[in-house]
């Protein structure tokens, strides 16, 4: 395994072990800190001060900070300790995660079972497979886990719910996608090249050798593995293409299987692959190059650049790319070295709050921070209401989980989701989930927001916005953000809040969600 | 198993807002709209609304404008093809897929009409990499920025609603760049709920504080989030005014309520009446990306989204009334798809394609460009359509004739010369 520089991977545990002790709100972010000395940067002040090292991992990796993955950090000492800790997600005792098991016992089913156990071509497998990622992002503790999930799914997308998809997605997400997202990307690129999923979703299901179709093949080397610049041609594509004839579905049981009638026979060159593929069935080869093109340097890059992108700044280092792909070639695909890596570098310590949230994000997060819950009475349905309004609601953020219309998954800059109505429809889910108007309580546990106050309650204007911000963004606004949530309140900071006043009773939930709105809370 | 989605998408909110809001919908208070357009519209701009539609995932246009005239048509798509005594308004070379039956009499009356075998300079037959570049429009440089933006930063300072993306898909990267654009999604869906209120002068007053402290908790934000934040706060007012006004479309036009793009067009209209100086709108219309199963001349995936799209345009036609005359919409795809049809029943990607035009200042009723044909000698990349005629000269022309855009080539660097005669030139009222 590739590491970052011994020097430096020492600072930050020195630095880590130092705050870990001081407690929740007061730590100083060393590591943020003594990374934003080393380098000369464009100074922006930060909205939450002070800046703070924990903050910054639960934002990246996992769906954001609550007051028990905070402890759980604490707990672990260093980003290293906490990212070891995750990597390994059997070892992690999880509850919450078992109890969302529990709620969704469809997840588990062959799809055989799920055949059986729906009407045909019914949306409904697809939408609850949709609705468990929500479940499992907001509540698991296996936090790290499920944003690889989330990652995965959007390298290796199939659009859920589309046609083709309605026995099979969740099959996908268990067998394809969870099975190894702390593993080798190899693997997980055979599994997804053969799942039913795929075969229907980019057409592979429908290509014979009498006339390919080009859809998969031109997915698997522009977006899977080495890139549109990837150096293939368009010969190299109808190529791969042609390869994968002879995969495909069986329409009566729904699984897929391989029909050499249907296989392209002839000579194959796929950029430094080839193969005489002469044989009718080509499953070999097929494997063959699915390995090449999964230990190619190129995809190296191109998986590299997600995770940056993804974990740390819409404008990836080159630098820290270059070693990202490097220790994933010499792992021989292994993701858990290079994630290890990527969170252990200099470029992660100084991104603090270098990223936007994106929609789904935004919500998993908010609802992560003021501590929603799924119900534990009820029947299944009753229990699930609550997290089937979430995937409405992510719907029309524009972020339902799998939904992404395309096969590139959902795009993963600020960029690209700049926009009016993105803007309000977060303040209007701040305001509607810290209100809990909807989901409410009737269908989802809802913490009341003066749960989210201190047992000592303040009793001046500027004493109750410190202490909201503390909760929920474990540090205090920057001063001129401050002020303008007095200013919203019509009060001063020493204004006096008596025990019924206003903004500690009926209004609670409004400042709440503008907190939520503010950058503290949309950066990442 | 309970049933868990029956509802098409974004019922939810709209339901959710129906019920949670019954303040907001119970008093429907006297338009107070005039009174609300604090932003007036750019004085200087006196050209028409352009609305462009991105017929994302590469739009068979061989299926729509049918070269049924060209003798390689029918044997390139033995089961896919179009009859010729179906296509409408048929003149011995192309005609209209009998799907477009709404949209025949603005053909015939010259309102409508489609340049064919269009296409980048660069081709490429990714979807990705296509869109990127068809957006920004600037093939062999460096320039980051789209082709909507440049033309939008040429012009004065306009309204919050001077630049529109309707609908539900995130903005075109054509308006990547500084200057701003409102992605308003539905104009009934643009509210701040916490603000909302039955009483209009308690809903303008609590918009006014919300819009006050999240524009100052803005500061120091990156662009991304204080743009739009901007054009939130700047246009809610606005909206939420129109939303209790309520909104009964003209000429007797009926939308398509589970469209997106119907609906989105008939925003387009709503705010065109109500002079708020929406100057470009733009609507994302997905779904095209047919390698299978593309149908038949009757029924299937592309008579289905042929249907929708003529309807939707005839609506919108019809409600403009009058305001037609100001209005140039334009539909563009990434590319076009595969000649021959697939063993899939459908089209793989390819290069040349058809754009739409339609307005009442446009050059309608016959297909505009050069055709290069389908004979395998003409075709590109082994069998393509070729892209003869240049996607950006078809969006110049109309920027310069319809909107008096000056420094096309800072919109369009490199843009070729030439002119397809797809609009006519606005008189100068």
């Amino acid at each position: 395994m590739t590491i970052e520089a011994p020097t430096r991977r020492r600072v930050l545990a020195t630095a880590a072990v130092a705050t870990a002790a001081t407690g929740l709100s007061s730590a100083i972010a060393a590591p943020s800190a003594s990374a934003f000395t080393l380098k000369k940067r464009r100074t922006r002040r930060s909205t939450v001060q002070p800046r703070d090292w924990r903050t910054l991992l639960l934002r990246r990796a996992a769906w954001g900070p609550n007051p028990e993955s905070l402890a759980d950090v604490n707990a672990r000492g260093s980003i290293a300790g906490w990212v070891d800790w995750q990597l390994n997600p059997a070892a992690i005792s999880d509850p919450m995660g078992a109890q969302i098991e529990a709620l969704y016992p469809e997840m588990a089913w062959t799809i055989a079972q799920a055949r059986a156990g729906i009407d045909q071509f019914s949306w409904d497998l697809m939408i609850l497979t949709a609705q468990y990622q929500i479940a499992r992002a907001t509540w698991s503790r296996r936090q790290l886990n499920e944003v690889m999930v989330d990652f995965w799914h959007n390298h290796l997308h199939v659009a859920v719910p589309s046609d083709g998809l309605w026995d099979n997605s969740h099959d996908y997400d268990r067998t394809v996608i969870r099975k190894n997202a702390l593993g080798k990307f190899s693997t997980m690129l055979s599994a997804s090249a053969k799942h039913s999923s795929m075969l229907y979703y980019l057409n592979n299901e429908s290509s014979t050798k009498y006339a390919p179709n080009e859809n998969y093949g031109r997915e698997l080397l522009e977006l899977h593995t080495v890139g549109v610049d990837g150096g293939y041609t368009e010969t190299m594509m109808f190529d791969a293409a042609r390869l994968m004839t002879g995969w495909t579905v069986n329409g009566d049981t729904g699984i897929a299987y391989y029909d050499p009638d249907i296989h392209w026979t002839g000579p194959l060159q796929i950029l430094g692959w080839s193969n005489a593929n002469s044989a009718a069935d080509g499953r070999p080869a097929v494997e063959s190059l699915l390995l090449y093109l999964a230990r190619h340097p190129k995809t190296a890059e191109r998986i590299a650049t997600r995770l940056v992108q993804r974990f740390i700044s819409d404008d990836p280092s080159p630098g820290l790319v270059a070693r990202l792909a490097a220790t994933y070639l010499a792992n021989d695909t292994d993701i858990r070295p290079v994630i290890r890596q990527l969170f252990l570098s200099r470029e992660f310590a100084a991104s603090y709050e270098r990223k936007v949230k994106r929609p789904m994000e935004d919500v998993i997060s908010t609802l992560r921070i003021l501590g929603h819950t799924p119900l534990t009475a009820g029947t299944l349905d009753d229990r699930r209401k609550g997290i089937r309004a979430l995937y409405w609601q992510t719907q029309d953020l524009r972020q339902a989980p799998l939904d992404w219309p395309q096969p590139n998954g959902y795009p993963d800059t600020a960029v690209a989701w700049q926009s009016a109505d993105g803007a309000l429809g977060r303040w209007n889910n701040h305001q509607s989930l810290a209100a809990g108007w909807w989901p409410n309580k009737a269908i989802i546990n809802v913490p009341t927001p003066q749960s989210l106050l201190p047992t000592t309650v303040p009793t001046t204007a500027g004493a109750l916005v410190d202490a909201l911000a503390n909760r929920l963004f474990n540090g205090l606004l920057r001063p001129d953000h401050r002020a303008a949530v007095l200013t919203f309140m019509g009060k001063s900071a020493t204004s006096t809040l008596t025990a019924n006043d206003q903004w500690l009773k009926w209004r609670l939930a409004e400042l709440v969600a503008l907190l939520l709105d503010s950058p503290a809370h949309t950066l990442r | 198993m309970t049933v868990e989605c029956e509802h098409p998408h974004h019922l939810s909110r709209r339901g959710f807002l129906g019920g949670m809001a019954a303040a907001g919908a119970a008093g429907i208070a006297a338009p107070l709209i005039s009174t609300q357009l604090a932003f007036a519209a750019d004085p200087t701009y006196a050209g028409d609304t352009v609305v462009v539609i991105s017929f994302r995932g590469g739009f068979d246009g061989l299926s729509a404008i049918v070269p049924a005239g060209d003798p390689a048509y029918a044997t390139s798509r033995p089961n896919i093809k179009i009859p010729t005594n179906r296509l409408l308004s048929y003149d011995g070379t192309f005609g209209l897929h009998p799907a477009m039956a709404a949209l025949k009499p603005y053909w015939d009356a010259g309102t409508f009409g489609a340049v064919h075998a269009v296409g980048q300079p660069d081709p490429t037959r990714s979807h990705f990499e296509a869109m990127e570049e068809m957006e920004r429009a600037a093939p062999g440089s460096s320039l980051r920025t789209g082709w909507l933006d440049r033309a939008l930063g040429l012009r004065g300072t306009g309204s919050v609603f001077q630049a529109a993306q309707l609908g539900w898909s995130l903005p075109s990267s054509a308006f990547n760049g500084p200057a701003p654009e409102l992605a308003l999604g539905r104009v009934d869906d643009f509210t701040l709920w916490a603000a909302d209120d039955n009483d209009p002068v308690k809903a303008e007053a609590n918009v006014a504080r919300w819009a006050a402290a999240l524009n100052s908790l803005m500061n120091g934000a990156p662009t991304t989030l204080v743009a739009p934040t901007e054009s939130a706060v700047g246009a809610i007012t606005t909206t939420m005014a129109m939303k209790r006004a309520g909104y009964t479309p003209g000429g007797g036009a009926v939308y398509d309520t589970t469209s997106d793009l119907a609906m989105s067009l008939r925003d387009i209209a709503r705010l065109m009446k109500q002079n708020v100086g929406l100057q470009v709108a733009a609507i994302d219309y997905g779904d095209w990306d047919m390698h299978q199963n593309l149908g038949t001349v009757d029924s299937g995936w592309m008579f289905d989204k042929l249907t929708e799209v003529s309807a939707a345009f005839d609506a919108f036609a019809k409600d403009l009334g009058p305001k037609f005359a100001d209005v140039t919409l334009v539909t563009m795809s990434e590319f076009g798809r595969r000649i021959d049809e697939n063993g899939s029943g459908g089209v793989d990607h390819g290069h040349g394609n058809a754009m739409l035009v339609m307005g009442g200042g446009v050059n309608g009723g016959t297909v505009r460009g050069t055709w290069p044909g389908l004979a395998e000698a003409n075709r590109d990349d082994g069998g393509d359509l070729r892209g003869d005629n240049d996607y950006r000269v078809v969006l110049a022309e109309i920027l310069s004739k319809r909107c008096g855009q000056g420094s096309l080539s800072t919109v369009f660097p490199g843009l070729p010369s030439g002119s397809l005669g797809v609009v006519k030139t606005r008189p100068t009222s």
